[in-house]
C-alpha cells in the first residue's frame, strides 16, 4: 500500500506539476492543494489509479475572502483530501458529479450551505434548507446574519399546494412524507409511479435541519461532544467517538489503551443496540409483528448493559476528549459477558428465522437489489455496501481505538437485496458479541483518560468511524481557542440514500418500505 | 303472545344479538391476549380481571369520541357503510344454529348456505364502499385492496364450503352441522386446512393483512373513519372473526353437537358451540403471529395459481372418496 500511495503522488506531482502542493499524512492519506481549475484533472488522477474511488465527504469552509472547497476522496482504503478554493463574490466550480455520480447530494449540501456553484451539476435545487430560507443567505458562511433572516413567503406558499397527477403519459404522482407511518422521521418522497412500478423517486431531506454545524461553532469542544451525540440517538457513541478522535488528532493526544477498549466496548454496544433494533424494525415494516417484539425485547439487555457501563440506557455520554469518563468495574464484566452469551443463543433463533422464513424472505429477497458497481459508483457505505459485496468498513480499513488489536470477521453478502444488508447486519451481531468479549478479555491495566487542555492548537482533521449504519466521517478545524472553527459532520444515511433511489426505481411501490428500512435510514443524523 | 316473547328474547338475547356481541368481545380479548402472549407481551391487562373488559371499555370510549366527516367524502355512504356491515354479518350469523337451533327460529332452509355466503361478500362490499367514500387516498387503496383481496379468495372458500355440503348432501347449515355424527375435519382434513388459509385471507390477517398494512396505506379504508363509526368498523372486524370461525365449527367441526351431553340440551349445544368455535379462533391467530405480511401481487399469484385450483383438486378428491367417507356419515 505504502508504495501504491507513493506511486500515486509521484504520478500527481509529475503529471500537475507546480499546480498542486501535496502535504502527506494531513487530513487524511494526504492532502492535495490545487486550484479550483484542476480539481477535476486530480480527481481524474486518482480515478485512473482506482476505478473504485468514491467521494466520502465534501467539506465547506469560510475562509474569508474564499470558500475552501475539501473534497475527501476515500481511495484504497484510505482518505485523500483535494483542497481548493473559490471566490466568496463568484463562487463556482465545476460539478464532479459526472465523475463520481454519488456526489450529487454532497454538492447540493454545499450549494445550500456556502452558496458554492456546482456548474453542469444535473439538479441544483435545495436539499436540506427549506423552501422558504431567503435567497442568498447561506447559513455557514461566517458573516452570514440569520437574526435578520426573513421568510420568504412566496416559495413557502408554493409548497404547500398539492401536487396533482401528472398527466404527461401514463405516470402519477405518489408523496410519501413529510408525515407517514412507514417513515418515522419526516422526509418526502416523491415517487413516479406507473402503475404498480416506480418509475423515479426524488427526494426531499431537511426536515429536521437543526444547524448542529453551525451549533457546533459556537460551544467549546467539550460542550460539542454532547451536542454531536444528539445528532443521532442510536449511534450517539460513534458520533462521540469521531468527534474526539478528531479532536485528539489536532492535539495529539494519546488516548491510554484501557480508554481505548472500553470505548471500543461502548461503541460495539451501539452496535448491537442499532442492528437489533433495526432487524425488529424490518419485521415492522413487512408486517411481522411477532418478530419486531421478540427482537426489541433481546434488545432491551443491550440497552441495560451500556446503563451500567455508562449511566445511561441512550445518549451514553461517556467518551471525552483523552478517554472516557468511566472505568468499567470488574465486578460487571462476567454480567456483560453472561449477557452477551445469552444474546448469542437468541441469535441462532433469529438466524434461523431470517434463512428460513418463507414469507419474511419472499418480501426482502430479490427486493432493492443494488450491484456491486453501482455500490461503487453511488460511494455507499457500510451494511448496504456490504450486501452488496463491497468489502469496505473503516474498523478493517483504518483501524481506530482497539479494533487493530481484536480479531473479527468483515462480513459480506453478494446478493445486494434487502435481504442480504439484513443479513449483514445479523452476522455483524455475532462479530460485535465476539469484539466485546475479547476486549473484555484482553482489557489492559492502567488509567482510563488524560486530562487535555480546554483550548485547542490550530489545526485540522479528518476522520472516520465505522458507526452501524456505515462510515461516519468528521473533519474538525480548530483556530486555536476554545471553540472549533468548523465541523463538519458526513452520516451514513447521507451517502446512503442514493441507493434507494437508485434501487427503487423498477420495484413495485409495496417494495419500498420494506427497501427503504433495509439502508436503516436515519434521518435526524442526515439533516443533521 | 308468549311465543312472540321469546321469539324477541332469541333473536335479541340469545342465541341472538347480545350473545354475539359479548362473545365477539371476548373473542377480540382472546386474540389480543393470545397474540401478546406470542409476542412475549402481556397484553390488556387492567379493565377487568385479566383485562377481559378491555374490548368493551376501547369500544365504549370510541362512542364518546367526536364523529368527524370529511369534507369531501360520500355522506350518506360514509355514516351507513359501517353501521350496514356490521348489521349484515350480525343478520348472516343469526342463520347459524348455535344452541341447536338458530337464532331465527325455522330460518334454516335447504340453501341457507348460500344465502350467508352471499351476505359476506355485501358486507365486505359495504366495508370497500366506506373506504371508497373516504375521498381519502389511503383509504381508496386499502379498499381496493380489500376488494381486490377478497374477489380473489371468495371463490375458494365457496369451493371449499362445498366440501361439507356434498358430504352431508345438503346445503343446509342445520343439516350440515346434525350430519356429523364424526366431524368433517377428521373425514376431510384436507378441505379443513384449505379452509383456514382461505379464511385467514377472507378475515384479513396475516400473512394476507394487505389492506391494513399500517406501513403502506396507514388505516387502510379506516383511515378517515373516528367516533362511533370507527367503533362500529373495528366490531365489523371483530364480528367477522366470530362469523368466521362458527362457519368453520358449523362446516367442519360438527356445529354445536358434543361427544358430552346430559340433561339440558341447549346448555350443552351452546357450550360446545362456544369452545370449538374459541378454538379455531386460537388457530387463526396462531397463524397470524408466525407469517410476515405478503405483497399483494404475491397474495393473488398464490389465489389463483395455489388456492383455487388446490381447492378444486380438495372437492374432486372428496367426491373420488366419497363411497368410503359416505358410510362414515350420519
Amino acid at each position: 500500500m505504502a508504495t501504491n500511495d507513493q506511486d500515486l503522488l509521484a504520478t500527481l506531482q509529475s503529471r500537475m506539476g507546480g499546480n498542486v502542493q501535496i502535504q502527506l499524512g494531513h487530513l487524511g492519506k494526504a492532502s492535495v492543494q490545487v486550484k479550483a481549475d484542476f480539481n477535476r484533472d486530480v480527481l481524474k488522477i486518482l480515478l485512473e489509479t482506482d476505478k473504485s474511488a468514491g467521494i466520502s465527504a465534501l467539506t465547506g469552509l469560510d475562509m474569508g475572502e474564499t470558500i475552501g472547497l475539501l473534497y475527501h476522496i476515500r481511495t484504497n482504503g484510505a482518505i485523500v483530501t483535494i483542497r481548493t478554493e473559490v471566490p466568496k463574490q463568484d463562487p463556482k466550480i465545476p460539478t464532479i458529479t459526472d465523475l463520481i455520480p454519488g456526489a450529487v447530494f454532497h454538492e447540493r449540501e454545499a450549494a445550500d450551505l456556502f452558496g458554492v456553484v456546482f456548474e453542469g451539476h444535473p439538479n441544483p435545487a435545495r436539499l436540506v434548507l427549506p423552501e422558504d430560507w431567503p435567497d442568498n443567505l447561506y447559513p455557514l458562511r461566517k458573516d452570514a446574519k440569520l437574526d435578520d433572516a426573513t421568510i420568504n413567503s412566496e416559495a413557502s406558499k408554493s409548497q404547500t399546494e398539492p401536487v396533482q397527477p401528472q398527466s404527461d403519459g401514463s405516470l402519477v404522482n405518489i408523496i410519501i412524507g413529510p408525515q407517514h407511518p412507514a417513515l418515522l422521521e419526516p422526509e418526502k418522497f416523491s415517487l413516479k409511479v406507473d402503475g404498480e412500478i416506480v418509475k423515479q423517486v426524488e427526494p426531499r431531506i431537511g426536515y429536521v435541519h437543526r444547524g448542529v454545524e453551525k451549533a457546533a461553532e459556537q460551544r467549546t469542544y467539550l460542550q460539542d461532544v454532547y451536542l454531536v451525540e444528539r445528532i443521532c440517538g442510536i449511534c450517539n457513541s460513534c458520533h462521540a467517538s469521531c468527534f474526539v478522535e478528531s479532536v485528539e488528532k489536532i492535539m495529539g493526544t494519546q488516548v491510554p489503551p484501557r480508554g481505548k477498549y472500553i470505548r471500543t466496548i461502548i461503541l460495539e454496544l451501539n452496535r448491537l443496540h442499532s442492528h437489533l433494533l433495526l432487524l425488529g424494525h424490518a419485521g415492522l415494516e413487512i408486517g411481522y409483528e411477532t418478530l419486531f417484539q421478540y427482537m426489541w425485547r433481546d434488545r432491551e439487555p443491550i440497552m441495560d448493559l451500556t446503563e451500567r457501563l455508562t449511566g445511561n440506557r441512550v445518549i451514553a455520554s461517556t467518551l471525552t476528549v483523552g478517554g472516557v469518563r468511566r472505568d468499567i468495574k470488574e465486578t460487571d464484566i462476567p454480567k456483560i459477558k453472561t449477557a452477551l452469551a445469552d444474546l448469542k443463543k437468541k441469535m441462532g433463533f433469529y438466524r434461523q428465522l431470517y434463512e428460513g422464513e418463507l414469507t419474511l424472505k419472499m418480501r426482502t429477497q430479490n427486493v432493492g437489489t443494488l450491484a456491486k458497481e453501482d455500490a461503487l459508483k453511488l460511494c455507499v457505505v457500510g451494511p448496504v455496501a456490504r450486501g452488496s459485496g463491497v468489502n469496505i468498513d473503516v474498523r478493517k480499513e483504518e483501524p481506530y481505538e482497539a479494533y487493530g488489536e481484536i480479531p473479527f470477521k468483515l462480513i459480506t453478502y453478494n446478493s445486494g437485496d434487502s435481504w442480504a444488508r439484513f443479513m449483514v447486519r445479523l452476522d455483524e451481531i455475532y462479530e460485535s458479541i465476539s469484539i466485546i468479549d475479547y476486549a473484555l478479555d484482553h482489557l489492559p491495566t492502567g488509567s482510563f483518560r488524560v486530562r487535555v487542555p480546554r483550548v485547542v492548537p490550530a489545526g485540522e482533521a479528518v476522520n472516520r468511524v465505522e458507526a452501524p449504519r456505515g462510515e461516519l466521517f468528521y473533519y474538525v478545524k480548530s483556530n486555536g481557542t476554545a471553540y472549533p472553527d468548523r465541523v463538519k459532520v458526513r452520516t451514513p444515511t447521507f451517502a446512503n440514500i442514493p441507493a434507494f433511489l437508485k434501487t427503487a426505481e423498477g420495484g413495485n411501490i409495496a417494495d419500498v418500505p420494506a427497501n427503504f428500512v433495509s439502508l436503516d435510514p436515519c434521518f435526524s443524523c442526515t439533516d443533521r | 303472545m308468549v311465543l312472540d316473547l321469546w321469539f324477541v328474547f332469541r333473536v335479541l338475547v340469545f342465541p341472538g344479538f347480545t350473545f354475539i356481541l359479548f362473545l365477539t368481545m371476548f373473542c377480540d380479548w382472546l386474540e389480543r391476549k393470545i397474540e401478546a402472549r406470542m409476542q412475549n407481551r402481556v397484553g390488556p391487562n387492567f379493565t377487568g380481571p385479566a383485562g377481559i373488559l378491555q374490548p368493551i371499555a376501547d369500544f365504549i370510549k370510541l362512542l364518546t369520541k367526536e364523529d368527524i366527516v370529511p369534507r369531501g367524502a360520500k355522506k350518506t355512504i360514509f355514516k351507513l357503510a359501517p353501521l350496514l356491515a356490521f348489521s349484515i354479518i350480525v343478520f348472516a350469523m343469526s342463520f347459524l344454529p348455535v344452541d341447536g337451533a338458530a337464532a331465527i327460529s325455522n330460518s334454516s332452509f335447504t340453501g341457507d348456505l348460500i344465502v350467508i355466503m352471499a351476505l359476506v361478500t355485501i358486507a365486505n362490499f359495504l366495508l370497500f364502499l366506506s373506504g371508497w367514500a373516504s375521498a381519502n387516498p389511503y383509504s381508496t387503496i386499502g379498499a381496493t385492496r380489500v376488494l381486490t383481496q377478497f374477489l380473489g379468495y371468495d371463490i375458494p372458500l365457496f369451493l371449499l364450503a362445498l366440501t361439507p355440503a356434498f358430504l352431508a348432501g345438503s346445503l343446509s347449515i342445520s343439516a350440515i352441522a346434525a350430519s356429523q355424527y364424526l366431524p368433517f375435519v377428521l373425514l376431510a382434513p384436507w378441505a379443513f386446512v384449505l379452509f383456514i388459509v382461505a379464511l385467514q385471507a377472507e378475515l384479513e390477517k396475516d400473512p394476507f393483512d394487505i389492506p391494513h398494512a399500517e406501513s403502506e396505506v396507514v388505516g387502510g379504508l379506516e383511515t378517515e373513519y373516528c367516533g362511533g363509526k370507527l367503533a362500529f368498523l373495528h366490531l365489523t372486524r371483530d364480528v367477522q372473526v366470530v362469523f368466521g370461525a362458527a362457519l368453520v365449527v358449523e362446516l367442519f367441526l360438527g356445529g354445536p353437537y358434543g361427544p358430552v351431553f346430559f340433561g339440558l340440551p341447549e346448555f350443552w349445544y351452546s357450550l360446545w358451540f362456544v369452545l370449538k368455535l374459541l378454538a379455531v379462533v386460537v388457530i387463526t391467530e396462531y397463524v397470524t403471529c408466525l407469517f410476515a405480511r405478503l405483497r399483494i401481487d404475491q397474495v393473488l399469484t398464490a389465489n389463483w395459481k395455489v388456492l383455487l385450483p388446490l381447492s378444486v383438486l380438495s372437492l374432486a378428491l372428496t367426491v373420488a372418496l366419497a363411497t368410503w367417507i359416505y358410510p362414515l356419515v350420519v
